[in-house]
């Protein structure tokens, strides 16, 4: 099939990870299909392997045993070029204050990282500040990113996320620093037009209440196994 | 002599800057250790050129980029911390370096050429040794103004850049090769005891005083070619090891930029207040 025209954005068929050194694998077992342009929230108590599945997704944790396919491509084999078409947000953002980049920077190294050189034109910043303004960030872009809160810091790397304009966008833990006011914001008007555009989206949380956000399926992880996945239509008659 | 002094000053701006730049990145990397070991790898394959009759630079290049190569497979296979597979290889090399110094022809650490090994020298700076920096300069230069995106995603976060594709790996490795480039070249001037003054205190001043990674960048390659001249002129005048001049050199500037961070941030107080 060529690529781009798959089903599903994400593919994993009984994958296994286990940490380096560990006899315990982190994840066992999954499988699981996550079909393009899908919302799909990945709940767990903590320590369930929800991060672990984020990052075997994306390669960046190789997988013992299994099958993994990303938007078409084979994962780790085929990483790069699937990562290229993705965005991740990680759980652990927070910098410290002497951090030397400003916010405009760190979202425009969102771009860089997916051209050849890393260099900007003029069209990428302009990018760049629209992510800022649609993040609300515009009025801290020159500020240094660690002199940022938490919530502020976080918003920034969403902006670098959502500058890319992934097909696949992994968000880990994205709201823990952010208000409920943006967050409703984030979920309402901007999820909405990533799909629209036929982003997939996998956002991990521990905490988040999924009754309150429209996801196509909610994927339940526990002990490192998948232990349920309720598809929205099943969702609704529950 | 006045041609040596000149040469000297040439060499000691070139040196120092590009030591200065290294350095910062590799600070910021988290590559201390590793450029600790590669410096010794330097330091060994220096002594050896001298043991054997061969040319120094070749030998020491070629064995600080070896080690800049296995370090990472030497640490999965030990299976320890890459900081402590790099600190193993830190005492072989010490190790290896006074053995071959030992057997250099000729008394030992009699002859000029240990001394500038150990603790550098003025003499080392050559018009062959200026062009050979002068290269290195270029390459580090126009390698950081045409890769500074993604060099820069890797230096805010190395996980974030891996995720977003950036090849980070071939990014590293390129790196510990021109850290292993730069502390042969360096060595010749410092000594291989002292290069890491020329490595990291720049990049201290520099912290002192800059807040933008682009500026610390700068200032450190400044800080890096201030130390080094002002050393090697001290070295010149006094007829003292060359190696510790440039240390002596770079503390004076750590100070001064630590001096006028604290004036600047006191007096920025006083207006608010």
């Amino acid at each position: 099939m060529e690529k781009g025209l798959e089903q599903n954005a994400v593919e994993l068929d009984s994958v296994s990870t286990y940490y380096y050194g560990e006899k315990r694998p982190a994840l066992r077992d999954v499988t699981l299909r996550i079909p393009v342009g899908s919302l799909a929230l990945i709940v767990g108590p903590n320590g369930a392997g929800k991060t672990t599945l984020l990052e075997t997704i994306l390669g960046l944790l190789k997988p013992r045993s299994g099958r993994i396919k990303v938007l078409g491509y084979n994962i780790p084999a085929e990483a790069s070029k699937a990562r290229a078409l993705s965005s991740y947000l990680p759980q652990d953002f927070m910098k410290p204050p002497i951090e030397p980049f400003t916010a405009r920077e760190v979202v425009a190294m969102g771009l860089a990282s997916s051209s050849f050189s890393g260099r900007l034109l003029e069209s990428g910043w302009k990018k760049v500040d629209r992510a800022l303004e649609l993040l609300g960030m515009m009025d801290h872009a020159d500020k240094p990113f660690g002199k940022l809160s938490g919530g502020q810091q976080q918003k920034v790397l969403l902006a670098r996320a959502i500058v890319r304009e992934p097909k696949l966008l992994l968000l880990d833990e994205p709201f823990s620093a952010i208000d409920l006011e943006t967050r409703s914001y984030i979920v309402g008007e901007i999820f909405p037009g990533l799909l629209r555009g036929g982003c997939t989206i996998l956002l991990v949380s521990h905490d988040l209440d999924y009754s309150s956000m429209d996801a196509d399926l909610v994927i339940r992880v526990v002990d490192g196994r998948v232990s349920q996945v309720i598809m929205r239509d099943a969702h609704a008659t529950h | 002599m006045l041609m040596l002094l000149i040469s000297s000053i040439i060499g000691g701006v070139l040196a120092g800057g590009l030591c200065g730049v290294v350095g910062a990145i590799c600070n910021r990397l988290k590559l201390t250790t590793m450029a600790f070991s590669m410096a010794h790898a330097a330091l060994a394959g220096s002594a050896l050129a001298l043991a054997l009759g061969a040319d120094i630079i070749s030998l020491a290049m070629l064995l600080a980029i070896v080690t800049a190569m296995i370090l990472g497979p030497l640490a999965d296979h030990l299976r320890i911390p890459i900081d402590l597979a790099s600190m193993t290889l830190f005492s072989l090399y010490n190790a290896l370096a006074f053995i071959f110094i030992i057997s250099a022809p000729g008394p030992a650490l009699m002859i000029e050429s240990v001394g500038q090994l150990l603790w550098g020298s003025i003499l080392a700076i050559r018009p062959t040794y200026i062009a050979y920096l002068l290269l290195a300069s270029m390459i580090v230069l126009s390698l950081l103004i045409i890769f500074w995106g993604k060099i820069s995603s890797i230096l805010f976060d190395i996980r974030l850049a891996e995720a977003e594709g950036v090849n980070v790996k071939a990014y590293k490795y390129a790196m510990l090769v021109i850290a292993g480039m730069t502390v042969t070249l360096a060595l010749r001037m410092t000594g291989g005891f002292l290069v890491f003054s020329l490595l990291y205190v720049p990049a201290a001043a520099s912290l002192q005083l800059q807040a933008n990674m682009k500026g610390i960048i700068a200032a450190s390659w400044i800080f890096g070619s201030a130390s080094a001249s002002m050393g090697l002129l001290m070295s010149f005048l006094y007829d003292l090891p060359a190696g510790s001049c440039i240390t002596i050199a770079a503390l004076i500037i750590l100070l001064a930029a630590s001096a006028y961070s604290r004036l600047r941030a006191s007096l920025a107080a006083g207006r608010r207040a």
